[in-house]
C-alpha cells in the first residue's frame, strides 16, 4: 500500500468518527447548520480523494451521501431519524470499505448493495413528506425497506439498528470491533479540532493544542488542517519503547549523580542532565496520554442504537471528556464500558411505559462521567433506571448455584451486590440481543483488574444504578515504598499503604499480641492481623526484638500489617512485568528497577492479605462472623473479675481505657458517653465500686445488633479462635461457652446488657458526632 | 575430528557449569551478560536463579546448577540471554567461554545411560578432540517449559 492510499484511510477514519459523533449529535438538534456543515464536509473530502485515488465503490456512495447531506444542509430537508440512521448505515458501509482497502489493497466486490444503500439514499432525499408526515423514532428499518422492496433481498446490509446481526464487512454497533489501524489512535487532536463542538459533548482540546474556533457552515475545512499540521503521527510501539529508554536513561542519571557528587562541575552537569531527563520522562508520558473522549466518542451511537432496538428512549450525557488517560489503559477499558452501558440500558433503563408509572421522565438517563481522583482516573456510569434488586440478585445467585441458599440469607446488600460480578451471573429475564447471556460484569471486573483498576457498584431500588471504574493514571509508573526484608528490596504500591508504625530493637513492641501463631497489632484498640513478610515469603527468620517496621496497608477493603524489616525511600517506579512462572506465585505485581539499580519485587498486598486469610474490615465487619461459618469464631479473651470471658471479636467496636470519672450514672445504671452516644455499661469487673475517680478502668465498646453496649474489663488476655461445643450425646452447639486456649470459657451475652430503656441511646446522639 | 568440508558446521558458545562444558548454539544467543547483579525471588520455582536487569527489562533467569540439582556456584555466575516464545530469559551459568565451531557429524545423541532429567535437558553432545562439549537446546530451558516438565 503506498503512502497516498495509508494517509487517505488515517483520514477518511477519522472523518467518519467526527461524523458518527456529528450525526448523533445531530438528533437531538436536528436544525444545526454547523453539524451538518462539517458531516458535509467529511463526506466530501472522502468523496474528494476517492475519485483521485480510483476507489469508485466509495465515490459512489459518497456522492450519494453528499446529495443527501447538501439538501439537508441547505434547510430543504430535515434530519429526521430515518435520515440519520440512513446516513449512519452509509458511515458503515463507508468504514467497511475502508477496512477492506486496509487489509485486502481493494474495495472488494459487492455493487448490488451499495446500489441498495444509494437508492435508500435516494430515497430518502425524495421521500420528505413521508419522513416528515411520520417522525416516529422506531419505525427506521420498516420504513426503508418499504422504499424500496425489490432491493432487500441483496440490500441486508443496510439493515436498521433493530437487526445487529448484520453480516460483515461493517458490523452494526460494533464498539469492540476488529482491531482499527494502531497508528489511527495515536495521540492526535486533530478529531478534536471539529468546528462548533456542541455543548455537553465538546471534545475540549487538550492544552497545547490549538483549538479550532467555531467556523461558519460555509468556511472550507481549513480549520481542521492548521490543528492537523502541528501533529503528528507516531506509531504506539515507538512510544512504547521510548518509554523503556526513557526509564533506562532515569537509571543510569539516578547511577550518575550517585557518583559524580565529588566534582563540582561535573555536579552541575549532571543536575542539568537530571532535571532534562525529568522533563523527558514527562513529555513521552504525556505523549501516551489521550482524552478519554477517544473511547467515549463511540458511545453516543451506541446508545441510540441500543435504545432504538430495545424500544427505550434514552439519553446519553457525558462529562469529563478531556481527561486523559494512558494510551494502553483507554484500550483496555473500551470493552468495560461498553459492556456496562449496555447493560445499563437493556437491564436498568426501563421501558418508557414502566418509567412513566414510576413517576419517572419516560426518556431514561445514562450519565458517562470521568473525573481525576488522585491517581486514578474515575469513569462512572450511572443510570437512572430501576436499580438492582437485591432479592432478585440474591435468588438469581442460588439458583444458578453461585452461592448457597444458606450463605445468601446471611450477606448483607454489599456482599449480594458484589455477586453480579461472578462468572456465570446474569439476572435477565431472557436472553436478548444485548445481554443477559451471563457473561459481562465478570469480563468488566477481570479486564479492569487487570490493568491494576478496580470496580465498584451502588445501586438504589427504582433510582438507579452507578457503576464506577477506578483506573490507574498511567500502568507503567507508579509510586511505591521500598522495604527490606532480610537483605532484599520490595515494593509497596502507594496506593494500598495506609500508614507506618516503626518497632524499635531491644524489646518487643507490647502492641504486638500473639496468639499461638498469629501476631497481631492493636491500633488505636483495632486488632490488627500481622503478616511477617519473611515468613511469608519463607525467608530466613528474625530475631522477635530487632528492630522492624509495620506498613499498614489496605488491599480491597483487607487491611492488614506487614512487618518489613526497614523501610527505604518511597520512589516512582517503573513496572516491568514478570515472566510467567513468577507471576504464579501470586504475590508479586511486578518487578521494578530502583534508581540505584538495584532490583525490587513488587509485591501484590491483595494477594498477601487473601492468602494470609485477611477478611474484609471496616464497612463490612457485621460479615466477619460469617466470614467463621465452620463452628469457627474468633473471640476477644478478657478477664472479669477474676474469671476469663470471652467476646465474639466481630462484635467487639473498640477497647478504651479511661479513668473511672467519665463513667456516669443514668438512674441506678452506669452509662459511658463513648463518641457522642451514652451506652449502656455491665460492670463486669465490679471496677467502679473503687474510690479513685482517676483510676483507670478498660472498657470494652461492643456492638449488639444495631446498639452499642460498653462493658468493663478488668484486663484484656488474648485474642484467639474458638470452637462451638457440641453437647456430648445430642451434638446440638451449646449457645454461651466456647473452647478457647482448650477451656471452656463463658461467652458474654451482649444481649443480656439491659437498654437504657426510657432513654434510647439515639436521642442522646450529639449532633454531627456520628458512631464509628 | 573428522571434520570435513562437506560436514556442515555451526558455531556454538561454550559455557562451563561445575566440571562440564555445554555448548549453545551461537544463533540463540542475545546477549552475555557478564556477572550481573541478580535479585533472588522468594517462592519461585527452584529451578529460577533470580532476576537479572537488560536493557531496561527484567528478566527470568534459569539456574543450570540449580536445575541439575547442583551446589550453589562459588562465585558470581555469567548469564546468556535467550528469546522465547513467553519473551526473553536468561540462563546462570559458571563462566562463558570461547564460541566453538562444531561439525554435524560430530554430534552424538544422548546415552541411554543417562539420568532422567538429563535426558530431557541435553540434547545430546558434540566429541571434541578432548572432551564432550554437552548441547544444550534453550528451548528446553525455557521457564514455562520446565514449569511444566519438571514442577518441583
Amino acid at each position: 500500500m503506498d503512502d497516498l492510499t495509508r494517509e487517505f484511510l488515517l483520514e477518511s477514519q477519522e472523518g467518519l468518527d467526527r461524523m458518527e459523533r456529528c450525526l448523533t449529535d445531530l438528533e437531538t438538534r436536528p436544525g444545526d447548520a454547523e453539524l451538518l456543515a462539517d458531516i458535509f464536509r467529511s463526506v466530501h473530502t472522502i468523496k474528494g480523494t476517492t475519485g483521485f485515488l480510483g476507489f469508485s465503490r466509495l465515490e459512489a456512495l459518497s456522492h450519494a451521501g453528499e446529495n443527501l447531506l447538501g439538501l439537508l444542509r441547505e434547510g430543504e430537508l430535515a434530519a429526521t431519524p430515518e435520515i440519520v440512521s440512513g446516513l449512519l448505515s452509509l458511515m458503515d458501509r463507508l468504514r467497511g470499505i475502508l477496512r477492506s482497502i486496509e487489509s485486502t489493497g481493494a474495495e472488494g466486490e459487492s455493487q448490488q448493495q451499495d446500489g441498495a444503500m444509494i437508492a435508500r439514499l435516494d430515497a430518502l432525499q425524495h421521500g420528505e413528506a413521508v419522513a416528515l408526515a411520520e417522525p416516529v423514532l422506531t419505525a427506521v428499518a420498516e420504513e426503508v425497506v418499504h422504499a424500496i422492496p425489490q432491493k432487500r433481498r441483496s440490500g441486508r446490509k443496510r439493515a436498521g439498528p433493530r437487526n445487529p446481526q448484520g453480516a460483515p464487512p461493517p458490523p452494526r454497533g460494533e464498539e469492540a470491533g476488529p482491531p482499527r489501524i494502531p497508528e489511527e489512535a495515536a495521540p492526535n487532536p486533530a478529531p478534536e479540532a471539529e468546528p462548533g463542538p456542541a455543548p455537553g459533548f465538546s471534545n475540549a482540546a487538550r492544552p497545547g493544542s490549538v483549538p479550532a474556533p467555531p467556523s461558519s457552515p460555509e468556511a472550507p475545512p481549513a480549520s481542521g488542517n492548521s490543528a492537523a499540521d502541528s501533529t503528528l503521527r507516531v506509531d504506539a510501539e515507538l512510544l512504547n519503547r521510548m518509554m523503556n529508554l526513557v526509564g533506562e536513561l532515569v537509571l543510569t542519571r539516578n547511577q550518575i549523580l550517585q557518583a559524580t557528587s565529588s566534582d563540582a562541575g561535573f555536579a552541575l552537569l549532571s543536575r542539568r542532565l537530571d532535571m532534562v531527563t525529568a522533563d523527558l520522562r514527562e513529555s513521552v508520558m504525556k505523549a501516551r496520554m489521550q482524552p478519554v473522549s477517544h473511547v467515549f466518542s463511540r458511545f453516543p451511537r451506541l446508545v441510540r442504537d441500543l435504545a432504538l432496538g430495545l424500544d427505550k428512549r434514552v439519553r446519553l450525557e457525558m462529562e469529563g471528556q478531556e481527561t486523559e488517560l494512558d494510551k494502553s489503559l483507554l484500550e483496555a477499558i473500551r470493552d468495560p464500558l461498553t459492556h456496562s452501558i449496555r447493560n445499563a440500558i437493556d437491564h436498568g433503563i426501563e421501558r418508557p411505559e414502566a418509567r412513566v408509572a414510576a413517576g419517572k421522565p419516560a426518556e431514561g438517563l445514562v450519565r458517562l462521567r470521568a473525573c481525576h481522583e488522585g491517581s486514578h482516573v474515575i469513569v462512572e456510569v450511572h443510570d437512572d433506571g430501576a436499580g438492582i434488586s437485591i432479592d432478585r440478585v440474591r435468588e438469581k445467585a442460588v439458583e444458578r448455584q453461585l452461592v448457597t441458599a444458606q450463605r445468601a440469607e446471611q450477606m448483607n446488600e454489599r456482599e449480594i451486590l458484589q455477586l453480579i460480578f461472578l462468572p456465570g451471573f446474569s439476572t435477565a429475564a431472557a436472553v436478548t440481543s444485548v445481554s443477559g447471556r451471563g457473561v459481562g460484569m465478570d469480563v468488566v471486573r477481570t479486564n479492569v483488574e487487570k490493568i491494576g483498576g478496580k470496580v465498584e457498584v451502588e445501586s438504589r431500588a427504582g433510582e438507579g444504578t452507578i457503576l464506577r471504574l477506578r483506573i490507574p493514571l498511567t500502568l507503567a509508573i507508579i509510586p511505591a515504598l521500598i522495604v527490606h526484608s532480610r537483605g532484599q528490596n520490595f515494593a509497596v504500591p502507594q496506593a494500598s499503604l495506609m500508614e507506618l508504625v516503626h518497632m524499635s530493637a531491644g524489646e518487643e513492641d507490647p502492641r504486638i499480641e500473639w496468639l499461638e501463631n498469629a501476631a497481631l497489632y492493636r491500633l488505636r484498640g483495632h486488632l490488627l492481623p500481622l503478616v511477617f513478610l519473611n515468613r511469608l515469603l519463607q525467608q530466613p527468620a528474625r530475631e522477635r526484638t530487632d528492630a522492624c517496621d509495620i506498613a499498614i496497608l489496605n488491599a480491597d477493603g483487607r487491611r492488614f500489617g506487614l512487618i518489613v524489616d526497614g523501610l527505604a525511600d518511597p520512589e516512582e517506579i517503573v513496572v516491568k512485568p514478570l515472566a510467567a512462572v513468577l507471576r504464579e506465585i501470586g504475590y508479586y505485581a511486578g518487578a521494578t528497577i530502583l534508581g540505584n539499580g538495584e532490583m525490587a519485587l513488587i509485591l501484590n498486598p491483595g494477594a498477601i492479605a487473601q492468602n494470609a486469610g485477611v477478611s474484609l474490615t471496616t464497612e463490612t465487619e457485621e460479615s466477619l462472623g460469617q466470614e467463621n461459618r465452620a463452628g469457627h469464631e474468633d473471640f476477644l479473651l478478657v478477664e472479669t473479675d477474676g474469671r476469663p470471658a470471652a467476646l465474639p471479636l466481630e462484635t467487639v467496636v473498640r477497647i478504651e481505657r479511661i479513668p473511672r470519672s467519665r463513667i456516669e450514672q443514668a438512674g441506678s445504671r452506669p452509662v459511658l458517653r463513648f463518641d457522642g452516644m451514652l451506652l449502656p455499661l455491665d460492670d463486669a469487673a465490679a471496677s467502679l465500686a473503687g474510690a479513685d475517680p482517676e483510676a483507670q478502668t478498660t472498657v470494652v465498646v461492643c456492638r449488639d445488633g444495631q446498639r452499642h453496649v460498653g462493658m468493663t474489663v478488668s484486663q484484656v488476655l488474648d485474642v484467639t479462635g474458638g470452637r462451638q461445643l457440641e453437647e456430648a450425646g445430642t451434638g446440638a452447639l451449646a449457645n454461651g461457652i466456647t473452647l478457647l486456649h482448650d477451656r471452656v470459657t463463658g461467652v458474654v451475652s451482649l444481649s443480656a446488657i439491659p437498654s437504657l430503656d426510657s432513654v434510647s441511646e439515639r436521642e442522646y446522639s450529639l449532633p454531627g458526632e456520628e458512631t464509628r | 575430528m573428522k571434520e570435513t568440508a562437506a560436514s556442515p558446521t555451526q558455531e556454538v558458545c561454550s559455557v562451563r557449569v561445575g566440571d562440564t562444558l555445554y555448548g549453545v548454539p551461537i544463533v540463540h544467543v542475545l546477549e552475555i551478560l557478564g556477572k550481573p547483579a541478580t535479585q533472588p525471588v522468594p517462592l519461585a520455582p527452584y529451578f529460577v536463579g533470580g532476576l537479572v536487569h537488560y536493557r531496561g527489562e527484567v528478566l527470568t533467569a534459569v539456574s543450570l546448577r540449580r536445575l541439575l540439582g547442583m551446589d550453589p556456584a562459588p562465585a558470581p555466575e555469567d548469564v546468556l540471554v535467550f528469546e522465547s516464545s513467553d519473551g526473553l530469559f536468561g540462563l546462570f551459568v559458571d563462566s562463558v567461554g570461547e564460541v566453538l565451531h562444531v561439525a554435524a557429524a560430530d554430534h552424538e545423541p544422548n546415552p541411554a545411560t543417562l539420568e532422567n532429567r538429563r535426558q530431557a535437558l541435553f540434547d545430546g553432545a558434540w566429541k571434541l578432540r578432548d572432551r564432550l562439549l554437552v548441547s544444550l537446546e534453550p528451548e528446553r530451558l525455557e521457564p514455562m517449559h520446565l514449569a511444566g516438565a519438571f514442577p518441583a
